[in-house]
C-alpha cells in the first residue's frame, strides 16, 4: 500500500491546483518543495520590510463571471473555490511602444481596435479577420507540430511593424522559444492576453498562496517545505516513489512533476519523453520602491504595463551580453482599477538576459553586475519614464540565476523548455508532467495544467 | 435509495458544483448539460462526487447515460440499490 495516492513534486501553482483537485476526491495528496515557501516562479521574499512579489506582474485570462466556460472561472469551479474569495482588479491599460508608434490596450477589444484603426488604417480589417480567425481557432486542435505564428501574422498583417508590436507582450508573457513562437501558444497568449486580458488579485501574492493552502489542507492534503526530491524510484515502467535530500523515501501511486521536463528526467533512471532542451529567454528585473511623493518623476502615462523596443525592429532572442536593455517590460503594479492607494509604489523593469554570462560571474563581480545592469536598464528607459532614482527607498535586482535557484527553472528559463509536453505524458505510465513544460502558461494556464493531468490521468 | 432520493441527489450534487446552478426548474426529460451549461469538466465532477460517496465506478463510455435527470436515476438506480 503506497503512503500517499498522489505526490507532486513542486509547490508553485500548477502543483498545488494539482493537489487541491485532487485532494478535493481524495485527500491523500502530498506536496514536496524544496523551499520554505509556495508559489514557485509566482512568490515573494521579504527585504528592507518590504514584501516584494515575484513573477506576478498581472495575471492574464481575465473573465466577468458570467462567462461561465472562461478559463478563469472554469479553474475556481474546478478547485472549489469561490470568486468572492478574492477581489479581482483590472488592468487600466497597456501600452506597446515603438520607436514611432504607440498601442493601447486594455480588458476592453474596442481600445485595441481603435488604436490600430487610427494607427494602422490599412491593416484595421486585416487585424479584424485576425481576431475572428483566432476566436474561432478550437482548443482541442492544439498538434504537437510546431507552426510559426511569426508567419501567421505576417500573412494576416501588411505591415511588419504591427505583427512586431502584438508579438511582443505575447512573447514576452510567455515564450519559451527564441525568434518565433508557436501557433497554437500565439492562439492561447492572443487570447487570454488581448481578448480575455489583464488583472491582478486584491493583497499580495501571499494572500492569494494563503488561500489556496488553507483550502488545500481544509480538504485534508499535506505540503512539506523544504524537501527535495533527489530521486524518483522506478520498478519497471511505472514509478514506485521518490527519495527526498534527507534520505526519507515516499512512496505513491501517482507522481506529478512540476520540476520541467529536464530536470524531472535527471531525477529518473531514463528520460521522462523525448529530449526537453534547456529554454534560452531568461530575464533580468529590477524592483524599485518608491514614495507617493516621488510619483510625479515618473511618467507611467496611467498605463499597468508598458511593453516597450527601443528599436524598429523587435527580435525575441537571448542577448550576448548580460542583459538587453532595448527591449523588455516595465510594470507598474499599483496600477489596477480600485486597488487602494498605499503608502508607496512600485516600478518593475524586465529585460532579457543571458544565463550563461550571469553564471560565468563570481561572487562580488557578480553584485556589481547586478548593479551596473540595473542602471544601464534604468536609463534605456528614462526616455519613456522619466528618471525616477533620485525618489526610490528600495531597489532590487534578480538575474537567471536567482530564478533558477528559486524556482528549479533551469537556465532561469521561466518559460521552460521549448519542447512542450502537450499529454503531460512520460515514458513512466503513472507519472505526469504539469506546469510550464506542459505547456500552458501564465498562473491561470498554469493552474489549469495542474487540474488538467489530475482529472485525464488519474480521475480519467 | 428511491428514484427520489436519487434524483434529489444528482441536483445537491450539481448544485454544490455550481453555487450558481437554479435547478427549479429543471425538465427531467432535457440534457442537464443545456439546461445548466455544464461542460465536460462539470460532468466529471458530478461522477467523481458519486465515485467519492458511494464508490461508484463510472467509466467514461457511459457518461452519456447521466445525460438528463431521469437518464441518471434509471442508470443510478441499480448501483444505489443498497444506499
Amino acid at each position: 500500500m503506497a503512503d500517499y495516492s498522489l505526490v507532486v513534486i513542486g509547490g508553485g501553482l500548477s502543483g498545488l491546483a494539482a493537489a487541491i483537485r485532487h485532494a478535493r476526491f481524495d485527500s491523500s495528496v502530498l506536496v514536496l518543495e524544496k523551499h520554505d515557501k509556495p508559489g514557485g516562479l509566482n512568490s515573494f521574499y521579504r527585504r528592507g520590510g518590504f514584501l516584494l512579489e515575484t513573477g506576478l506582474h498581472a495575471m492574464t485570462n481575465y473573465a466577468p463571471p458570467e462567462a461561465r466556460h472562461a478559463p478563469l472561472n472554469l479553474l475556481f469551479r474546478q478547485l472549489k473555490l469561490s470568486r468572492k474569495q478574492i477581489s479581482f482588479h483590472q488592468q487600466k491599460g497597456s501600452l506597446i511602444r515603438f520607436p514611432d508608434r504607440d498601442l493601447y490596450f486594455s480588458n476592453d477589444q474596442d481600445l485595441l481596435l481603435n488604436e490600430i484603426f487610427e494607427k494602422f488604417p490599412h491593416d484595421i480589417d486585416n487585424f479584424r479577420r485576425l481576431i475572428s480567425s483566432i476566436s474561432e481557432y478550437p482548443d482541442t486542435a492544439a498538434k504537437n507540430e510546431q507552426r510559426s505564428a511569426r508567419r501567421y501574422l505576417e500573412n494576416h498583417l501588411s505591415d511588419p511593424l504591427l505583427t512586431d508590436m502584438i508579438l511582443l507582450p505575447l512573447m514576452m508573457y510567455g515564450n519559451s522559444a527564441e525568434d518565433d513562437m508557436d501557433l497554437d501558444l500565439f492562439f492561447v497568449l492572443f487570447r487570454s492576453i488581448f481578448l480575455e486580458g489583464l488583472f491582478r488579485p486584491g493583497g499580495t501574492i501571499k494572500d492569494l498562496l494563503d488561500l489556496l493552502l488553507t483550502h488545500y489542507h481544509a480538504l485534508g492534503g499535506e505540503l512539506k517545505f523544504n524537501s527535495e526530491v533527489v530521486e524518483v524510484l522506478t520498478s519497471g515502467a511505472s514509478v514506485a516513489g521518490v527519495r527526498l535530500a534527507s534520505g526519507e523515501v515516499i512512496t505513491c501511486k501517482h507522481l506529478v512533476s512540476t520540476a520541467g521536463g529536464a530536470v524531472t528526467s535527471r531525477l529518473l533512471p531514463g528520460a521522462v519523453d523525448k529530449e526537453m532542451p534547456v529554454g534560452k529567454m531568461g530575464f533580468f528585473e529590477s524592483i524599485y520602491v518608491l514614495p507617493q511623493t516621488g510619483r510625479h518623476k515618473v511618467d507611467d502615462r496611467g498605463a499597468t504595463n508598458i511593453f516597450f523596443s527601443l528599436k524598429d525592429e523587435f527580435t525575441y532572442r537571448r542577448p550576448d551580453q548580460a542583459v538587453d536593455p532595448s527591449w523588455g517590460v516595465i510594470c507598474f503594479p499599483d496600477n489596477f482599477q480600485d486597488l487602494p492607494r498605499a503608502e508607496n509604489f512600485q516600478i518593475r523593469l524586465t529585460n532579457p538576459a543571458n544565463y550563461q554570462t550571469w553564471a560565468s560571474f563570481s561572487g562580488k563581480d557578480y553584485e556589481e553586475k547586478k548593479k551596473l545592469w540595473a542602471e544601464k536598464s534604468r536609463d534605456a528607459v528614462i526616455p519613456l519614464i522619466g528618471d525616477f532614482y533620485n525618489e526610490i527607498i528600495l531597489e532590487d535586482s534578480f538575474t537567471p540565476l536567482t530564478v533558477e535557484r528559486f524556482t528549479a527553472k533551469e537556465g532561469g528559463a521561466v518559460y521552460g523548455s521549448p519542447m512542450k509536453i502537450k499529454d503531460g505524458k512520460t515514458t513512466y505510465d503513472n507519472l505526469y508532467v504539469a506546469g510550464t513544460d506542459q505547456g500552458l502558461l501564465g498562473i491561470v494556464g498554469s493552474m489549469l495544467s495542474g487540474i488538467t493531468m489530475v482529472n485525464k490521468h488519474i480521475f480519467g | 435509495m428511491t428514484r427520489d432520493e436519487i434524483k434529489n441527489l444528482v441536483i445537491e450534487i450539481i448544485q454544490d458544483i455550481d453555487e450558481d446552478a437554479t435547478t427549479d426548474n429543471l425538465d427531467p426529460d432535457g440534457q442537464l448539460r443545456d439546461q445548466l451549461d455544464l461542460d465536460s469538466m462539470d460532468f466529471l465532477d458530478i461522477v467523481m462526487e458519486l465515485r467519492k460517496r458511494y464508490k461508484l465506478q463510472i467509466p467514461e463510455e457511459e457518461y452519456p447515460q447521466l445525460a438528463t435527470l431521469n437518464s441518471c436515476v434509471e442508470y443510478l438506480e441499480p448501483k444505489l440499490k443498497d444506499f
